[in-house]
């Protein structure tokens, strides 16, 4: 088989629901955090940081139950398949992604022909999204000390320690900076990795629910 | 003689053209940047009037610009700051002593001794050469300050060359400047307690403070009155950013920027974010406390701030007209488009690639893995 089936087994409604949460999170973020940055775009400070401030909340809570969920939660194990198993195990690395992180980099660098035997999800799959976590919580610490100071919070220590530890409030300011570009060079690969592999169907399932048959090799 | 004390206060601010009035008004203002109520104007006037109790002090000069001296020193047209900081009985101040020579450095070496004295220092420490690029009286910079602090019961570093090394220290530093703090422990006296006064002058009114809290609040015998931060600035002064007391930040909130010098936003007094203005990572109290006698500040001047009351200020936020620093030389924004339109540009190439080699139809999938195939096995 070529293209695999895509059941709704592989994301069930809630991790679905979940993922357009991620979605509209991240790019508010990101359109806020340009305005907040140097408004390219004359609308109201207050209403960006707001805009900025809600959607990181909603982020980290939805990012939170999504790895809380993920431990109740069956999906399917395999691509193609109906056969489920609890989420957390097809996140986390899995028999089949043994000795593969290179070759499927190989794979995907025009390196070789074949695709690698790979779980429900590839090995440099699973890092990347494994990565998107502490990355997501590394932006919400990064954004909080920036804007932390002047709030003389009981915890703020929590937080000068960080920014004493990168030599200054203004280097948090670029390392939260930089941190976006990450998040936004991640989308960008995800969506292309996900749309040349078969736009119709990964794009009708995550984001419509709609499952699509498989097709034959060679159809 | 407390009388003829307060007599005597009084006759020099009338001589200097301040009424009673004005006296006690300016008490409140500094009451209110300790952080007391306006109550305590009449006792911080009292403190001031019943200056018997001097404070000897030794006023060093490392390397620096002077800036900070007459930033304080602010000749030509005196108040009542100067009443105040002539409660310090300073024995030695290289810049505007009387004495020079062996003179002043036998007055400096008496004051040192009997101990128990302010020690205000300015300008930075110049390690490089080891101690040499700084040379005062034939003894390097370092140990004149080893020399100093060693019995002093306070030292006060003024301006940011003496809290952190300041301008003089950026990048590349060939003459190795440092803070006092920076090296207390190399020098010995780590003990004492330093307190620091950053910005690049130092601003006479913080120094005004600390010489009241000294004075009034008895600061030397009870280090926690000045309630400094980790850093040893005094938390009242630095505890809050500039952005959140600027007078512009409803144009900030409202999104009303000056782009550009020269454009009608700027003669809207909009607010300067978006050329550069570092209000809101410097925290000082500049907007309330305001410069040059209370007669305006860097923002109301029209001036973006610099953020000169930040630690490494100059590296950390030059160029001064732009958000952010250069990072290796590069603009942050320049490094983040081109990673985003390299990345664009890598998926596209991918992407046709994909195409033409019939992958993106579904490749086959392979019957084993590489890995095992090498060992020797299935999979
Ligand atoms: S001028 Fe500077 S300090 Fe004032 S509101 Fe704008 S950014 Fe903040
Ligand atoms: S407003 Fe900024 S640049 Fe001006 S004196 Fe204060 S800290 Fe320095």
């Amino acid at each position: 088989m070529s293209h695999e089936g895509h059941y709704r087994e592989a994301h069930p409604l809630i991790f679905v629901f979940q993922h357009w949460v991620n979605l509209i999170c991240m790019a508010g973020l990101a359109f806020s955090g340009f305005v907040i940055h140097g408004s390219f775009y004359a609308i109201s400070m207050g209403g960006a940081r707001m805009i900025h401030f809600t959607l990181m909340f909603v982020l980290a809570v939805n990012i939170t139950s999504r790895i809380i969920l993920s431990f109740w939660v069956k999906d399917a194990n395999q691509l193609g398949t109906r056969e489920v198993d609890t989420d957390i195990k097809n996140w986390l690395p899995q028999k089949e992604n043994k000795h593969q992180l290179l070759e499927t980099a190989k794979y995907y660098l025009f390196m070789r022909k074949e695709r690698v035997i790979s779980a429900k999800y590839g090995a440099l799959q699973k890092i990347a999204y494994l990565a998107t976590v502490p990355i997501t919580f590394f932006m919400g610490y990064t954004g909080f000390a920036l804007y932390g100071p002047a709030q003389q919070w009981p915890v703020w220590g929590f937080f000068a320690g960080g920014i004493s530890l990168v030599g200054g409030i203004m280097t948090m300011r670029i390392i939260h900076y930089f941190g976006m570009w990450v998040v936004i060079l991640f989308t960008m690969v995800h969506a292309y990795l996900a749309a040349i592999d078969g736009f119709k169907a990964f794009y009708g399932l995550i984001f419509l629910w709609r499952e699509s048959p498989g097709a034959e090799e060679g159809h | 003689m407390a009388q003829e004390m307060r007599e005597g206060i009084y006759d020099l601010l009338a001589a200097r053209g301040v009424s009673r009035r004005d006296f006690l008004k300016y008490c409140g203002s500094v009451a209110a940047m300790l952080g007391l109520s306006e109550m305590a104007a009449p006792q911080i006037a009292a403190a001031v009037e019943g200056g018997a109790k001097l404070q000897p002090a030794v006023w060093l000069d490392l390397g620096l610009c002077t800036g900070c001296t007459e930033s304080t020193a602010q000749a030509g047209n005196p108040n009542v700051a100067d009443i105040v900081l002539d409660l310090l009985s300073i024995n030695y101040m290289e810049t505007i002593m009387a004495a020079a020579g062996d003179q002043a450095e036998e007055a400096k070496a008496k004051t040192i001794e009997e101990g128990g004295y302010i020690l205000i220092v300015e300008g930075t420490v110049m390690t490089g050469e080891g101690g040499n690029t700084l040379r005062i009286a034939g003894k390097t910079g370092m140990e004149v300050l080893k020399e100093a602090a060693s019995k002093a019961a306070a030292i006060v570093a003024v301006g940011s060359c003496a809290v952190d090394g300041g301008w003089v220290r950026a990048n590349p530093n060939p003459a190795g400047g440092k803070g006092v703090k920076d090296v207390a422990v190399e020098l010995g006296f780590d003990k004492v307690p330093i307190i620091n006064l950053p910005t690049c002058p130092v601003n006479p009114e913080w120094i005004v403070a600390v010489v009241i809290d000294v004075l009034m609040l008895g600061a030397l015998e009870n280090l926690a009155v000045l309630n400094l931060d980790e850093l040893g600035r005094p938390k009242l002064i630095f505890g809050q950013t500039i952005h959140d007391n600027c007078p512009r930040r409803g144009h900030f909130e409202n999104g009303e920027f000056v782009k550009q010098f020269g454009t009608v936003e700027e003669v809207k007094q909009f607010c300067l974010y978006e050329v550069g203005c570092k209000g809101p990572q410097t925290f000082t109290n500049c907007p309330k406390v305001r410069w040059n006698r209370k007669a305006s500040w860097c923002v109301e001047s029209g001036a973006p701030c610099i953020g000169c009351g930040n630690l490494n200020w100059v590296d950390n936020d030059a160029p001064f007209l732009k958000r952010m620093p250069n990072v290796g030389g590069v603009r942050p924004e320049t490094i983040g488009t081109v990673l985003g339109g390299a990345a664009a540009a890598g998926l596209l190439v991918h992407g046709v690639a994909s195409f033409s080699s019939g992958r993106a139809k579904g490749a086959p999938v392979e019957t084993s893995k590489a890995y095992d195939k090498k060992k020797g096995g299935d999979k």
